[in-house]
């Protein structure tokens, strides 16, 4: 029984989502673990996966835009995947404190707890699909990552008025909203990286 | 009361020629999205064109255009403001027979120029492309439209104009401008003229038209429909109408200056780009505004989702609206717009609004309309849950496809060698470019059925029956008399 009075391990806890989504949700909204334990436990691990993974596929294969290899020096690597790792922790804690925040409105649960427990949930999948960034194809990672992103999605839309406790429209209303914050968050990431592109700052192609 | 100001009080809202501005705007929908589609498939296997010139990839991607805007966009937007300014002013339609002319008149410059522009008549300016003998028709059916819908208002027994009706007057008032300036010119040929304005102005001046076509047809004119449907739908009033008035204004003020980011390191003065790029950046203000008003609205209307699938499609046409709202304003920054001008950020930026606000809060409408046009529920709630996925699903893919070619597209031509020239040809970045134009496609695709879908229930909604007939409310003094005296 997923609703046993011994709490699990967050990884797996979180690792439900792929296999058993109802079941991981329910645990989630019946037994949601504390803020610690989510970050520490499973938020931590799966946000080092995607950087690590590019970290390795960049590394060994290059970037591969549909034209020669393009491969960058290691420290240069290296600096982009620790950016990448802590853009993933803000973009995390940040969605959390909006979520919290949206709570309010939309008649949900103001934990920061459950806030982060289902930032964590929704992004479990991508974590766990970045492993196709060991081949850091631009099209291979978009074809694998764009049904990742959908399960993703079906987690928040389903999962949002479990994990909140909130009534379904509601969560509909407050999922949708979150999708245009992050949606907006990753626009401003782009613009951010053209800016600091044109001022100069970003990665040296090796020769 | 005599018996004609009676008959004339009684006489039911003109709502036939809703339904015929509706049924066509999704005709030009399904054979809009068609020929992008096929323009789509175009970039990924060239040889579809199969030699002939009126199935080139320049001449499709030209009738897709200016059918999804024109014919699906503003067929939408003129039926919709038909329906609401009767019902916020309380009086049925202005000149009826003025507002068929118009009807006819519009479907036949669609016909026509579609037709024209296939083929190879061209004006050579983007979105402005058919040639003058359409520009002036458009003008006079668009001035007709203006005498309609501001006769209707003129006689309206409600003393204030609400919000959506200012909007659509902006639109006529605005676009009936941009239209008749931009295209002056002179006429060599019945099939052929030339821009009045030489070089570098006739540049600011079509992208003072594009840029305000995009705000007062696509942005304006679909909040005119934004703000009348979405409180009929919610039940609920907008929730704050003097955000709306502030917001409006805000909107036309900022909105007529940004035109000159789209041409950016050009050969136009700077400090015009540098205005460009503020108002631009100004802009997002007003436009955020409004999508506050429009999601905190809806939030108090959230037990309607369990029923209505309508109001699903306008609360993700409030984000699609943000997103691409906000996405605008940055890609006007300069240095974001060396990367992403050119590249298919930008067609996945205007698809995210083309499909994600523009579609979609149509769609809503229409979803809202139709039923009580025909007097009978919708066909089939579970269809439109369907078409709901489908055009989710088609849109997201289409933007996440164009941002990661249009990132690749930047990078690669951003690339230089050891010499200082670039290290790839446009035919390796194009070639690079083919997989996402497949994803693409497969997004168009997607979207499409969800379209074709929404026709089979709207028209099954609709199969056998008449537009019903509405009257106005009669009231003992009406709203307007009591205010400002005049019985």
């Amino acid at each position: 029984m997923l609703s046993s009075a011994t709490p699990r391990a967050p990884l797996r806890q979180f690792g439900a989502a792929l296999l058993a989504p109802y079941a991981a949700m329910a645990d989630l909204g019946e037994h949601p673990p504390s803020s610690a334990r989510v970050f520490f436990g499973a938020a931590l691990w799966l946000g080092l996966c995607p950087p690590l993974f590019a970290f390795v596929g960049t590394t060994v294969f290059g970037w591969r835009l549909g034209v020669d290899p393009i491969f960058l020096p290691r420290s240069t690597v290296a600096a982009i995947s620790a950016a990448y790792f802590a853009l993933l922790l803000v973009g995390l804690l940040s969605t959390a404190v909006v979520a919290r925040w949206m709570a309010v409105t939309y008649g949900a649960d103001t934990s920061f707890s459950r806030c982060l427990a289902l930032v964590t949930l929704v992004g479990t999948p991508l974590a766990v699909g970045s492993v196709v960034h060991l081949y850091p194809d631009a099209y291979l990672n978009l074809v694998v990552l764009v049904p990742t992103l959908s399960w993703s999605m079906f987690l928040l839309y389903r999962g949002l008025p479990i994990v909140l406790k909130t009534d379904p429209a509601r969560g509909m209303l407050m999922a949708s909203s979150l999708i245009a914050y992050v949606l907006i968050s990753w626009v401003t990431l782009l613009c951010v990286t053209a800016v600091l592109w044109g001022l100069g700052i970003g990665p040296r192609i090796a020769t | 009361m005599t018996i004609q100001t009676k008959a004339r009080l009684t006489a039911p809202y003109e709502d036939r020629i809703v339904t015929a501005f509706t049924a066509c705007s999704i005709v030009w929908a399904i054979l809009g999205m068609t020929a992008g589609v096929y323009a789509a498939a175009e970039l990924v296997w060239p040889q579809l064109n199969f030699g002939l010139p009126w199935l080139s990839f320049g001449r499709i991607r030209t009738a897709h255009t200016n059918l999804v805007l024109f014919g699906f966009g503003v067929s939408a937007l003129i039926g919709t403001s038909f329906y609401s300014v009767q019902r916020t002013s309380h009086v049925r339609l202005f000149a009826p027979w003025l507002a068929w002319s118009v009807f006819y008149a519009w479907q036949l410059a669609i016909v026509l120029g579609a037709w024209s522009l296939l083929a190879g008549w061209n004006g050579g300016k983007e979105y402005a492309e058919l040639e003058w003998p359409f520009d002036i028709a458009i003008t006079v059916a668009w001035l007709a439209y203006a005498v309609v819908f501001f006769g209707t208002i003129a006689r309206r027994k409600i003393a204030p104009i609400y919000i959506s009706n200012w909007f659509y007057g902006s639109l006529i008032i605005v676009v009936a401008m941009l239209h008749v300036v931009n295209n002056l010119a002179l006429p060599a040929t019945l099939g052929k003229s030339y821009s009045l304005f030489p070089g570098a102005q006739d540049a600011i001046v079509q992208w003072w038209y594009g840029h305000n076509a995009v705000g007062f047809l696509l942005t304006g004119g679909f909040l005119g429909m934004l703000y009348y449907f979405l409180p009929k739908q919610a039940e609920q009033p907008i929730w704050s109408y003097r955000l709306s008035i502030v917001a409006f204004w805000a909107f036309v003020y900022s909105y007529i200056w940004a035109g000159p980011h789209h041409l950016h390191y050009t050969a136009i003065p700077e400090w015009v780009q540098s205005l460009g790029v503020v108002m631009s950046l100004v802009l997002l203000a007003p436009s955020w505004a409004t999508m506050i008003n429009g999601v905190m609205t809806v939030s108090n209307a959230w037990q309607k989702l369990r029923t209505d699938p309508a109001l699903k499609f306008i609360v993700l046409a409030l984000v699609f609206y943000g997103l691409a709202t906000f996405e605008g304003p940055m890609m006007a920054i300069r240095s974001v717009n060396v990367m992403s001008h050119f590249t298919e950020w930008t067609i996945g930026h205007v698809h995210s609004g083309a499909l994600g606000w523009n579609a979609m809060i149509t769609f809503g409408t229409f979803y809202f309309l139709v039923p009580r046009l025909a007097g009978r529920p919708l066909h089939s709630v579970q269809l439109a849950n369907m078409h709901f996925w489908l055009a989710l699903t088609g849109t997201l893919l289409y933007i996440l496809s164009m941002w990661a070619a249009g990132l690749s597209q930047s990078l690669l031509w951003l690339s230089l060698d050891d010499l200082g020239a670039v290290r790839y040809s446009f035919v390796d970045v194009m070639r690079a470019m083919a997989p996402y134009y497949l994803l693409r496609l497969l997004a168009g695709i997607l979207f499409l059925i969800g379209t074709v879908l929404m026709a089979v229930n709207l028209l099954r909604t609709f199969a056998g029956v008449r537009t019903v007939e509405v009257a106005p409310p009669i009231l003992a003094t009406t709203h307007r008399e009591a205010t400002v005296g005049t019985s």
